[in-house]
């Protein structure tokens, strides 16, 4: 078995022929860490773990030629699924994020017909 | 060599096909919230689910027959992705996979027929003809679309593309243009060879070298691994096919492949 420990920026993700990076409908989400202690008399201490927020994004692609699957399967491939960091901009606000990896080590791709292929995936923000 | 059996069309699946990568990544996430990863690329995994529908008898008979000689997920054959570019590195055409004759000079960075710079220029400055050619390993019996983008300096340029043994010579213009070219190897070969002749003197761009395991060319796919899987196998033990009308089958295959 062969490790890689090495966990470099791979790539820019790909956009689209429209230059779009994500379709409709797609999903942003926020995530916050936050602890909860529940004492007997039923109060509650809250508090932070985490410095901030971190975002992720839901992205189903529909209609697309084969050289967009290929490019989208292409730099999935290049990191390596979740191992690799790439830079991410959101769809929504073109804020760039500088690091941000697949959210799994899967990636479904479907050939519907000619020219129309479809796939979805997570991409989520890392703690750098 | 197993090869997972084309139709008598010279596809290898239909629409909708299904294809998923996994790969393995070992994360351990830490109690700021930060991570590490450790990638484990043999832990690398392609499933293709191939829906058929319409088969004939003789071509659902092949399928048949040819589960049958792996006795199911047992053995192991040989396996063609249909999604892909056969080719490895198909926009890298100076990497080592690639085969190119000692006088032939390859320049990349050049304008490419879709607005970006994903081209190739290549020159000929030796006296007889230079070749660029990439061996697969994979049945010379199967039906292939060898198709690549050129265009010449000076109209008129004849170049050959290469399919096996067989060939095809076509004469460029100053304009991008297209060209496919459908064949088969030797039957009997267990490697084939693709690749593009360049005349002495000649000068061309090119753009988008695909290989398919198909009659007609798909729109041009860049490549970094290629498709041939040799370690290609059933996900089931039992396959199904059903007849649905006077010469009609339908089946759903599933197919596992690694590159170990």
């Amino acid at each position: 078995m062969t490790w890689s420990a090495t966990c470099e920026m791979a790539g820019i993700f790909p956009k689209l022929s429209t230059n779009a990076v994500a379709q409709y409908p797609a999903t942003r989400k926020v995530l916050f860490r936050n602890q909860v202690l529940r004492f007997v008399d039923g109060a509650a201490q809250r508090y932070r773990d985490s410095i901030g927020p971190l975002r992720q994004w839901d992205i189903r692609l529909d209609q697309l030629d084969e050289r967009e699957l290929a490019a989208i399967e292409g730099f999935f491939a290049e990191n390596q699924g979740r191992f690799g960091n790439f830079e991410f901009m959101d769809p929504w606000d073109g804020q760039v994020y500088p690091t941000c990896s697949f959210a799994s080590d899967a990636l479904g791709l479907v050939s519907v017909a000619e020219m129309n292929g479809r796939t979805s995936f997570t991409v989520r923000e890392n703690r750098s | 060599m197993l090869v997972y059996p084309q139709l008598t069309t010279g596809a290898v699946s239909q629409f909708p096909a299904q294809k998923r990568r996994k790969l393995r990544t070992v994360v351990n996430a830490l109690g700021d919230g930060s991570s590490i990863k450790l990638a484990d690329p043999p832990g690398e995994l392609t499933e293709w689910q191939l829906q058929y529908a319409g088969l004939s008898d003789q071509e659902a008979l092949a399928l048949e027959q040819f589960f049958e000689s792996v006795e199911g997920s047992l053995g192991v054959f040989t396996f063609l992705d249909p999604t892909a570019n056969l080719f490895s590195w198909s926009g890298q055409l100076d990497h080592r996979e690639w085969t190119k004759g000692p006088l032939l000079a390859l320049t990349g960075n050049v304008p490419d027929p879709v607005g970006g710079m994903n081209g190739w220029n290549l020159s000929n400055s030796g006296a007889g003809v230079q070749s660029l050619s990439q061996t697969l390993e994979a049945p010379g019996g199967y039906v292939y679309c060898l198709s690549v983008y050129a265009k010449a300096f000076a109209a008129g340029l004849k170049i050959t593309l290469l399919c096996g043994s067989a060939r095809l010579d076509r004469t460029l213009e100053t304009e991008w243009s297209r060209i496919t070219f459908s064949g088969s190897g030797d039957a009997q070969a267990e490697t084939i060879d693709f690749g593009i002749e360049v005349p002495p003197g000649g000068s061309l761009d090119l753009y988008g070298m695909q290989a398919e395991p198909q009659a007609g060319a798909s729109t041009y796919r860049p490549s970094t691994t290629g498709g041939v899987y040799s370690n290609a196998w059933f996900r089931d033990d039992f396959l199904a096919v059903t007849a649905t009308d006077v010469n009609r089958h339908s089946a759903t295959v599933n197919i596992n492949a690694n590159r170990l």
